[in-house]
């Protein structure tokens, strides 16, 4: 196995269990204040990886400026999915659709960074996105029998 | 009738903008990941993302402390744990995203293969929440593993 899809591997897991606690923190306060202290334990976490992060930082500005708007975007992006599920958007559409943003990030990458896809990954990325579509969706419920 | 009022005007949902835009944010976030893990390390990446982070943490911390001030507090504490739990957990995969990106994964594969995360919070759902899975979510389960094997080769 290649040593990055073990990271990217580990990555799904533990964002997989967020999806958890933060269903179990959003059924007790408000999703803003989740939000907020969700952001605290990122800046906790980034203190506590300090000592790893070396002595010997000769970033260039692009690298820089990429790597903070990765965190404004990211956080952003999940501000706003707040605000497609609170304007009244079904959550199984909402996700579904959001789940989407993949597509994006192969197409921009293809195109400004020049990456190149095997057919076989052509097609796990879109087995992937439909992976995620199909996960996302709620099983509607029974009707009661009369 | 004048024609205006006999045609109703279709009137786009704010849901669907919303979630447009948010695409458009963490479309982008997988590209510009890939970029700043040319330059640094996966730590210090992370450390950036942070500062990124900061201006939406301080906006959203003005906004709950003007709308939530006389708000009753039961299960506050272990709401914020699990926030917290949430963070910690969500950046330290942060971290290892980072690091399959240093590692050599291109932004195309990674973004697809890690957006396959909600296969682990339906399974968890079902084993810790005891919530049950629809036909759709099996499927989806399914499709992930084909997914990730054909990502990878």
């Amino acid at each position: 196995m290649h040593l990055w899809l073990g990271f990217a591997i580990l990555a799904l897991v533990l964002w997989g269990i967020t999806g958890v606690t933060q269903k179990l923190s959003t059924n007790r306060i408000s999703s803003e204040r989740s939000f907020l202290w969700f952001c605290w334990a990122m800046v906790a976490l980034s203190a506590a990886v300090l000592p790893f992060a070396g002595r010997n930082w000769t970033l260039g500005a692009l690298v820089v400026v990429c790597s903070i708007a990765g965190g404004a975007l990211n956080g952003l992006g999940a501000w706003t999915s707040f605000r497609a599920l609170e304007s009244g958007g079904k959550a199984s559409i909402v996700i579904s659709l959001i789940s989407l943003y993949p597509l994006l990030t192969v197409v921009l990458a293809v195109i400004l960074l020049g990456e190149r896809l095997s057919w076989m990954q052509i097609l796990g990325a879109f087995a992937a996105i439909a992976a995620a579509i199909l996960l996302s969706l709620e099983e509607a419920p029974k009707a009661e029998p009369q | 009738m004048a024609v205006s009022e006999a045609i109703p005007t279709t009137k786009r949902p704010a849901w669907l903008f919303w979630s447009l835009v948010t695409i458009a944010l963490w479309g982008t976030w997988g590209l510009v990941s890939k970029i700043a893990s040319s330059g640094m390390n996966a730590y210090v990446n992370q450390l950036l993302y942070t500062a990124g982070l900061a201006p939406l943490l301080a906006f959203v911390a003005w906004h709950v402390r003007r709308n939530e001030k006389n708000k009753k507090t039961d299960g506050r504490v272990a709401g914020v744990g699990w926030a917290f739990l949430t963070g910690i957990l969500g950046g330290v995969g942060n971290i290892f995203f980072f690091q399959a990106l240093v590692k050599g994964g291109e932004a195309s594969v990674v973004a697809p293969v890690t957006a396959l995360f909600p296969m682990v919070t339906v399974l968890l759902a079902v084993i810790v929440l005891r919530e049950r899975m629809g036909r759709a979510q099996w499927i989806g389960l399914a499709l992930a593993f084909v997914a990730i094997y054909l990502l990878s080769a």
